[in-house]
């Protein structure tokens, strides 16, 4: 910035952090950018990459709309995890490449979070294989899930329903989140005027507009990313 | 029971007599005239179109053998409908290129070097294979298979198999393949594993997961009984394989537990038993080495039945990984199927299993004539098939999480296949185990492997193929 900044520069700059400014922005603005500039949705889960650190310790975050929208149909779902909880154990035991899963409502919602090692449909197969009735169970209440259940005899639509469902991590970095845009548009240049990264980019407001929840980042580690059973194994657990 | 001559014959023959292979890389360059062209290769009366090669000979062995797989823009190119294409599963669809990062294919085996024809991936839509016991029957085949103008032909691969069954690296191959339940096995493959069942290889049936079924693409008629190939250009460097083995055993030979890994005087019998020319203990090291990294003497001995010295009167095929088997944890052979072994997940033992058909291509290694100054070494590979009903579930599920991540045992979690993977050099390592119950750490394992080209096919049944060809809009 240079040192001689005028009057109409500070003007400028204040714009965005009016109240005229935001109305203008939230109800014509980004409606008007949607339609001239569709974006898609990114993909949910974790980006792909092939160093061994980034594929162990994976984030999954289910948000699920429950059918039911109503204290009775949260009481369904809350039921539903209660019934199966030895099974679920008895899943995480013989799949083998789970750390931690977590149900959880949030208002008219179910979720479930997990961090699992290795690839995404792998730990959503083995989980079919081994624990698919508390699958059945828990997406029969969902908006939608009555076209992937039973999970066993619809194990790829089931395994695509989920990664439809699991949320866009958004990168730590801008330049990574619009090389994941260009990477969905197959563009190959960044548009200069709408990406400038010292401005909230377009491209993230679009797709914080078509993906309301989104996981931030791809969760943060305290320490190197181990498998459960080399965590397993250095504990004495077995494994 | 199905019906063997409802299939195509490389689902489950190997088509041994005929060692001279290749492959053809086809584009519809008609829809229409690639219909007719579907309709009169399995029509079993039309001379001018190569006759698809079922897996019912009857009386009469074909001279030749034909076989054919689909891409995902070929099924499209050939008018599939639409309701049908959204059936096949998500790894088909996507394609092989965009499925790099969970097949390792990336640095020098990323698709974005791979050369024509696979550079333009869209465009790949038929592979067909030509199987002959003469090389100039290859020829003869290829020019019937494009007499019509129906297919366009983008490029070629064309490998032969050794005397012996030996491939590149050394090693004795095709020396197993599953077998399947209520499949009668047309050349009785040796398996030392349970029948597998008959999911395992083809739609619509039951799979080796437990009550789990693959979705068949609709109408029945065009799923069933199909399966999908993972078609692989897999370049070798057998030279840096060999000098790779000789660092191995200097270092070895250097090393203070260097008599645990080869007690004196055994080099001997490990040099007569292979045999190996000029024996000494660096030689024998040097096919320890070897040994490990395959999980077999490169004259096929398993490791689990006979760590020392090979042993060619075991059973080859016929072993399983127990708590006390001295099969390396990490050897190519046991990440790619660890059997009845213990695996961290449980319900995958067994579920992974694949049929391979592989051919050498470009000439074998000849070691005491290599390094001449100045002089390239020719490219050379193996021309790989890795056949099975769920791509996802069996190939690409061994190739990310086991070949490439180790993730089924927690002692080599976080290394690469030590033939087949993705190595880099100033990371790699491998756990050579002693008889002690210790490891030698071997390290510096570079990619001996690369990937130059590949496609997912889908291989449909003969009634799918006269299906194709009876489409009309």
């Amino acid at each position: 910035m240079p040192d001689n900044v005028g009057v109409m520069d500070r003007f400028v700059d204040r714009l965005p952090e009016t109240a005229f400014f935001k109305f203008v922005a939230a109800r014509i603005l980004v409606p008007f950018w949607a339609w001239w500039t569709p974006v898609k949705p990114l993909p949910g889960g974790p980006h792909p990459s092939f160093q061994h650190g980034d594929n162990v310790q994976c984030m999954m975050n289910l948000i699920m709309p429950l059918k039911d929208k109503s204290p009775v149909g949260r009481a369904h779902a809350a039921m539903a995890i209660a019934q199966h909880k030895d099974a679920i154990f008895a899943g995480l035991n013989n799949v083998g490449t789970v750390h931690f899963a977590r149900f959880v409502i949030v208002g008219d919602n179910i979720c479930m979070f997990s961090v699992y090692d290795g690839d995404f449909t792998n730990y959503i197969r083995d989980f079919i294989a081994t624990i698919g009735e508390v699958f059945d169970a828990v997406v029969g209440l969902v908006e939608g899930g009555e076209e992937i259940t039973p999970c066993e005899k619809n194990v790829e639509a089931f395994i695509q329903w989920v990664h439809e469902h699991d949320l866009y991590q958004v990168p730590d970095t801008p330049t990574d989140f619009l090389r994941d845009q260009e990477r969905l548009n197959g563009d190959k240049a960044v548009a200069p005027v709408n990406d400038d990264l010292t401005l909230l980019p377009r491209k993230m407001v679009l797709q914080l507009r078509a993906n309301a929840n989104v996981s931030l980042g791809s969760g943060y580690r305290a320490y190197p990313g181990y498998s459960v059973a080399q965590v397993r194994k250095q504990l004495g657990l077995g494994w | 029971m199905v019906d063997l001559s409802d299939l195509q014959g490389n689902v489950l023959r190997g088509y041994k007599d005929r060692p001279y292979v290749r492959y053809l890389i086809l584009e519809v360059a008609d829809r229409n005239a690639a219909r007719r062209w579907l309709a009169a290769a399995i029509s079993g009366r039309d001379q001018e179109v190569p006759q698809i090669t079922s897996g019912d000979w009857g009386k009469a062995k074909p001279q030749t053998c034909f076989n054919i797989g689909l891409t995902y823009e070929g099924l499209r190119a050939l008018g599939t409908p639409d309701s049908s294409l959204g059936m096949f599963p998500n790894e088909f669809i996507e394609g092989m290129t965009a499925r790099a990062v969970k097949l390792g294919d990336v640095g020098a085996s990323a698709p974005e070097t791979w050369p024509a024809p696979f550079n333009e991936p869209d465009r790949i839509h038929l592979i067909a294979t030509i199987y002959a016991e003469k090389i100039e029957q290859l020829d003869q085949v290829q020019q019937h298979a494009l007499d019509r103008n129906a297919l366009t032909l983008l490029g070629t691969r064309e490998g032969y198999n050794f005397n012996g069954d030996f491939v590149h690296f050394g090693y004795r191959d095709n020396i197993m393949q599953p077998r399947f339940e209520g499949i009668h096995d047309p050349e009785r493959h040796a398996d030392g594993q349970p029948l597998a069942p008959l999911g395992t290889v083809l739609l619509g049936h039951k799979t080796n997961l437990e009550g789990l079924f693959w979705r068949v693409p609709q109408p029945e008629v065009l799923g069933h009984n199909g399966t999908f190939n993972a078609f692989r250009v897999l370049k070798q460097d057998v030279a840096g394989f060999e000098n790779y083995l000789d660092q191995a055993a200097t270092d070895l030979l250097a090393h203070p537990k260097v008599d645990e890994v080869l007690p004196p005087g055994t080099e001997t019998d490990i040099c007569q038993a292979l045999p190996v020319e000029s024996p000494s203990r660096h030689a024998a090291l040097r096919e320890i080495v070897a040994a490990n990294l395959c999980g077999r003497w490169r004259d096929g001995t398993p490791l689990a039945l006979s760590a020392d010295v090979p042993d060619r009167n075991v059973d080859r095929a016929k072993f399983d990984y127990d708590e006390n088997s001295r099969c390396p944890y990490g050897a190519h052979i046991r990440r790619c199927n660890p059997r009845g072994g213990q695996i961290v997940q449980r319900v995958a033992n067994n579920s992974r299993r694949l049929i391979r058909r592989g051919v050498p291509y470009g000439p074998a290694y000849e070691r005491d004539k290599a390094g001449d100054a100045g002089k390239a070494e020719p490219e050379r590979g193996l021309l790989g098939n890795f056949i099975g009903a769920s791509l996802g579930a069996q190939f690409e599920a061994m190739s990310c999480d086991w070949l490439n991540l180790g993730l089924q045992d927690p002692r080599i979690t976080g290394s690469n296949d030590p033939i087949t993977g993705t190595n880099d050099p100033d990371t790699s390592w491998f756990d050579l185990p002693l008889k002690s119950g210790g490891t030698i750490r071997l390290r510096g394992l570079p990619e001996f492997v690369n990937t130059r080209g590949g496609a997912y096919t889908f291989l449909p049944s003969l009634p799918a193929i006269r299906y194709l060809g009876s489409l009309t809009t």
